[in-house]
């Protein structure tokens, strides 16, 4: 049989992506999951009222209920964005199979990994613009509690008697808690993560029989993520493991392919006032754009040559 | 001038499957090899799990054949570009239900590399063709299942395809759907757009196809022109214009005359494609 050479496809494999991210998105707005803001809105506002009456002086006047704020919305944010990477992503694709929907997008000239990457993408706009929405609401509720945090502050340290340098101190160190860079930066790491476990649901899913088996898998994978490295250490430095060659391969293919969650409790630094630098945040996101571009490709290796 | 390649050309395909339950394989489709030139409308027919949508699969990418090859217009089915001139109508497809109809066909039209005002217009003329208009705005979620097999038509057409695969495209559908689709594949054939359909509705295919194929146990039976097919062999078949019935009175008499011959009855001699479905699949089971 002679095949005629190959012909260019129509349209960029850009555009392909952007117009599937794009309906992901619109299918996973309109099943309602930004609904879910509301009741991060009611844990921004309630998380205001866990203010601990232990106030020893001017300066920890307030400092708690900022931690707490900012605590529950970054909380909220991790929960919100793992979720639904990992339940959006495994929903997705085992959807499209079991609709059929798929054959009629593969059987255009729609190459998989574009498929694949516009799903991907489509999932993690969704969780860049919740995420958004709950920094702003968490944003606007921190510079409100802030502003009035500061000024019971000023007014204890006055009528105390604090001079204007220990009162600007003060005033320093509170805005650490306020809205600030890191708190951003801090923001963009959840989304990071969030990333992360969207690609590794997606490589699950390309195998995977089922959503369930994929929610699963991903949630235990992300568990083992905050603690792999941990077992690591253990590993390497207990008895005669650590000197041996072949551990320490085993070890680092292990943190090649499954990421280590450690490296974000930045976050919680950052909940208690830090600064996260910006070559941490650098860090980060080679980190996240590693593993993303690493599960993509995996997927796109099992997804090529899969049947329908 | 170059030789016009086969809109589709399947050759040898052989198709098996893995079980997880059993250590052989499953043989699905066994040495297919189907051909269709341009312009023609094909019918694949062939009982439940007889390897008809299997043969389909492999002809568009989603499955890839165990031995033999399939093309589409000369280009390879397991390339993405072979999927540039096709469109694909799947048996019962379930398309985003949170699109309205329009809407289902600008994304596929989007993900055809069409766009701006040519896309536009080419939505507002599938939704005439299938008569969708008045729906256009409505999400698929309310449409009935003959509206969505329409809309799954319009897709499969939107990028112009020269060919257009159909897998069961009545399946389900009430009569006065079935009908209208089928009247669509008869406009389709009139633009000169090749099609392969697999069907049920024997009655149908006999309608609207110059070329069927039965397939039974993944191995195609009998093929060739459908006129070609139903024709009863030992028969012969004039058809006369304006004759008068004392011409037809000395033809009577002239094979009265001829030892062996027989007039058996005025009118056009003709089996139903039915009947010789059933027949070759009693054959091939003895």
């Amino acid at each position: 049989m002679n095949t005629a050479s190959h012909t260019p496809l129509k349209g960029s494999h850009t555009g392909r992506i952007l117009v599937i991210a794009t309906h992901t998105f619109t299918q996973l707005a309109r099943m309602k999951v930004f609904y879910f803001l509301a009741i991060f809105a009611v844990i921004a506002i309630a998380s205001n009222f866990f203010d601990l009456p232990q106030h020893a002086g001017p300066e920890a006047l307030g400092a708690n209920v900022l931690r707490s704020i900012k605590s529950w919305s970054l909380g909220a944010m991790t929960l919100f964005s793992v979720v639904l990477s990992i339940v959006a992503t495994a929903l997705l694709l085992p959807k499209d199979v079991e609709d059929r929907t798929l054959y009629t997008i593969l059987a255009k000239p729609v190459p998989r990994l574009d498929y694949l990457i516009g799903k991907l993408l489509g999932v993690l706009m969704l969780v860049f613009v919740s995420l958004a929405l709950m920094d702003v609401l968490m944003t606007v509720v921190l510079q409100i509690r802030t502003s009035m945090v500061l000024e019971q502050q000023e007014a204890m340290a006055t009528a105390m008697g604090w001079t204007q340098d220990a009162i600007a101190s003060m005033r320093v160190e509170t805005l650490a808690n306020g809205p600030n860079g890191s708190l951003q930066g801090a923001v963009f790491a959840v989304f990071l993560r969030a990333s992360i476990m969207a690609s590794l649901a997606l490589l699950i899913s390309t195998f995977s029989s089922s959503t369930l088996f994929t929610t699963i898998v991903s949630f235990l994978i992300y568990f083992i993520g905050h603690f792999q490295a941990d077992a690591r250490d253990v590993y390497l430095h207990a008895g005669q493991a650590g000197e041996g060659g072949v551990a320490r391969i085993a070890s680092l293919l292990v943190s090649l392919v499954l990421p280590d969650f450690q490296l974000f409790n930045v976050i919680d630094a950052v909940i208690e006032g830090q600064a996260l630098p910006l070559l941490m945040l650098g860090k980060l996101t080679l980190v996240g754009l590693y593993y993303a571009f690493f599960f993509t490709i995996a997927s796109w290796f099992i997804f090529a040559d899969k049947e329908f | 001038m170059a030789e016009t390649p086969p809109a589709v050309e399947i050759r040898d395909l052989v198709k098996d499957f893995k079980t997880s339950f059993r250590r052989v394989p499953l043989r699905a489709v066994d040495g297919v090899s189907i051909r269709i030139m341009p312009g023609e409308v094909y019918g694949l027919i062939g009982p439940n799990g007889s390897g008809k949508s299997t043969t389909m699969k492999a002809l568009l990418g989603l499955v890839a054949p165990t031995a033999g090859q399939c093309a589409i217009f000369g280009k390879d089915s397991l390339k993405v570009d072979s999927r540039n001139d096709v469109g694909f109508l799947p048996e019962n497809p379930y398309f985003y239900k949170h699109l309205s109809g329009a809407e289902t066909l600008r994304f596929y039209g989007k993900l055809c590399g069409l766009g701006g005002r040519i896309l536009k217009e080419r939505v507002d003329e599938l939704l005439a063709l299938v008569d969708l208009t008045g729906a256009r705005d409505r999400r698929l979620g309310g449409y009935s299942k003959g509206m969505l097999q329409r809309i799954g038509l319009a897709q499969a057409l939107i990028q112009e395809p020269r060919l257009v695969i159909l897998d069961e495209p009545t399946a389900g559908v009430d009569p006065v759907g079935s009908r209208q689709i089928r009247d669509l594949i008869l406009k389709l054939r009139e633009r000169g757009i090749t099609v392969f359909l697999c069907s049920h509705l024997l009655e149908q295919v006999q309608e609207v196809c110059d070329h069927v194929g039965i397939i039974f146990q993944g191995k195609m039976i009998r093929e060739g022109r459908l006129d070609d097919l139903i024709a009863i062999e030992d028969q012969t078949e004039i058809v006369l214009r304006d004759a008068p019935p004392e011409l037809i009175a000395r033809i009577a008499s002239l094979v009265a005359s001829t030892p062996g011959a027989a007039m058996v009855r005025s009118g056009k001699p003709r089996t139903t494609l039915e009947r010789l479905f059933l027949r070759e699949i009693r054959e091939e089971e003895r």
